[in-house]
């Protein structure tokens, strides 16, 4: 490859703008992708171009992750790009620069059914399934709920299970599902009384301390 | 399939009251799941109010009709289209079971769509264009010969498919490239470049140029001209990718990887449209004949396809 005239935003296919965490997110990507024997550059990258590549992506992400260091290395794009201007156009660095998107066509003019899928579940019954499926339509992992809202993965994973034997004191179990339900923005209140009706339900029966 | 016949056929009013969106459906390998995919993706357009029609463009093992649990079929098919029995596509075109999809079958066993010229494959996606159908889908064959490849960038939208094994991915890399190279071979050969491209498609080529990406930059560097039909070329490929039989959170992650390789090998920016899960489900609903998407709607791979679907369709 020798088209590395990249700059270090490039090297993490991210935009001037991004912000730390869309830094940090790149940045676990790249090193996913280009670790050795990974999958994703199997068969096109050998495993000493991945290493270059990451060398790379180590570099950018040492500037662009310090905030003083990126401060310093933005000022320094800003006065190339200002002083690639006022040069002839000649004397400008090749760049192989991703190609700008053009206008799509215009959509089908058919009437647009809509696919999407009402959040609240058809009964009304917030249990763990219902909770799982709109998880998965808002295309959200649990992980990055536990991230958000530091509960414990195991504890959201038992939620959607309806595994109420693992589930914590009621007290717990309610702040949980109200950070839960916000993260899936759906109504706090109507999720946690839907799903504490059920946990109630389950510790009443007969047979149960 | 008699080109000049074909290209001055009458549309019906009806049919030219919408301009129908053709996707293709591809990836390289067989038995990935590009037939389950193009069969939940037909079925949930359909039941979204949208008037769709399939095209199973394997000829050599031609199986939607499986998928939808129609006995196999005596009635015209897409061979006939092509070797010129029938002249009118849409008497090929057949109703499904599920309400507003229509189908048009491959014939089993047959050689293929590869002995057709180019201008052939082209006049059939303007011919599916013009049958009524808001939404048309050819379902593409395994390998990477040129018809295949052909519908792969005829289309106005390509979906590639890859599930998360070296072998799928390798087979998906081969087929990007040979269908980079081919878009770029077929829109520059009126260019003083052409060569250039023809060049590197040798991996041994002695300018050096590995990838992609190596070409445009020495196409910049040789010929800045060209260099401006080149961007866009390669800015009216944009294949999106799904990966399919996803089994963990590291497989769903593979999605942005490819992403990002094939914009460092490739130069090109693929949409991650989204991943389904492995499922047993899946399997099941093909024993029962009928698509996922009906036969297990509340399914998590049902759901991921109807996001699929969603993405796909947003203006
Ligand atoms: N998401 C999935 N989960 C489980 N099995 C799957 C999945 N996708 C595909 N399969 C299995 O793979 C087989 C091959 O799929 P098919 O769509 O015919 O592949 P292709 O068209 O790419 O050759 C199917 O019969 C099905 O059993
Ligand atoms: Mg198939």
């Amino acid at each position: 490859m020798n088209a590395t005239d990249t700059n270090l935003y490039e090297v993490l296919e991210l935009i001037d703008a991004a912000t730390s965490q869309d830094i940090d997110r790149a940045y676990r990507i790249a090193r996913a992708t280009y670790q050795p024997a990974s999958t994703a550059t199997y068969s096109l990258f050998s495993d000493d171009e991945n290493a270059e590549i990451l060398q790379r992506i180590e570099e950018a992400y040492a500037v662009l992750s310090d905030p003083r260091m990126r401060r310093e290395y933005d000022a320094r794009l800003r006065r190339d790009r200002a002083s690639r201007h006022t040069a002839p156009p000649s004397a400008a660095p090749k760049m192989v620069a991703l190609p700008v998107r053009e206008n799509e066509p215009p959509a089908p003019s058919v009437p647009d059914y809509s696919l999407d899928e009402p959040d609240e579940p058809d009964d009304g019954v917030y249990d763990g399934p219902a909770l799982r499926r709109v998880r998965i339509r808002h295309g959200i992992e649990l992980d990055e709920i536990s991230a958000r809202t530091k509960i414990n993965e195991s504890h959201l994973s038992a939620i959607e299970q309806n595994r109420y034997d693992h589930l914590p004191a009621g007290v717990y179990l309610r702040g949980f599902l109200r950070e839960f339900a916000k993260c899936l923005k759906l109504d706090p209140k109507a999720v946690t009384e839907s799903y504490m009706a059920l946990f109630i339900a389950h510790d009443r029966r007969p047979g149960r301390a | 399939m008699n080109v000049r016949r074909r290209a001055t056929r009458t549309v019906t009013p009806e049919a030219a009251r919408l301009p129908a969106r053709v996707w293709a459906i591809g990836g390289g390998k067989g038995g990935i799941g590009k037939s389950f995919i193009a069969a939940n993706v037909a079925a949930t357009a359909a039941r979204s109010g949208r008037q769709v029609l399939l095209i199973d463009a394997d000829l050599g093992g031609a199986n939607l009709h499986t998928c939808f649990g129609m006995p196999a079929g005596r009635g015209p098919n897409l061979s006939d289209f092509i070797e010129d029995r029938i002249q009118d596509l849409d008497k090929a075109a057949e109703e499904t079971p599920i309400p507003g999809l229509r189908l048009i079958r491959g014939a089993l066993g047959h050689a293929g769509t590869a002995d057709t010229s180019h201008e052939q494959r082209t006049q059939l996606v303007q011919a599916s264009r013009g049958l009524g159908a808001d939404l048309v889908i050819f379902d593409l064959a395994a390998g990477m010969d040129r018809a295949t490849l052909d519908f792969f960038l005829e289309t106005d939208e390509s979906m590639l498919v890859a599930t998360p094994e070296p072998t799928s991915i390798e087979n998906a890399y081969s087929f990007l490239r040979a269908s980079f190279y081919r878009k770029l071979a077929h829109g520059l050969r009126d260019s003083p470049v052409r060569d250039l491209v023809r060049e590197a498609m040798d991996q041994r080529n002695e300018r050096g140029i590995r990838t992609p990406t190596d070409l445009i930059a020495e196409i910049e560097r040789l010929e800045p001209a060209a260099a401006e039909n080149l961007r866009k070329l390669i800015s009216s490929f944009r294949p999106r990718l799904v990966v399919n039989q996803v089994r963990n959170r590291e497989e769903v992650k593979l999605g942005f990887s490819i992403r990002s390789v094939c914009r460092k090998y490739f130069g090109l920016d693929v949409e991650y449209l989204g991943y389904v899960s492995y499922d047993d489900l899946v399997w099941r609903s093909i024993k029962e004949r009928r698509p996922l998407v009906v036969a297990y709607p509340q399914s998590d791979s049902a759901i991921y396809i109807r996001q699929i679907v969603k993405k796909m369709l947003q203006p």
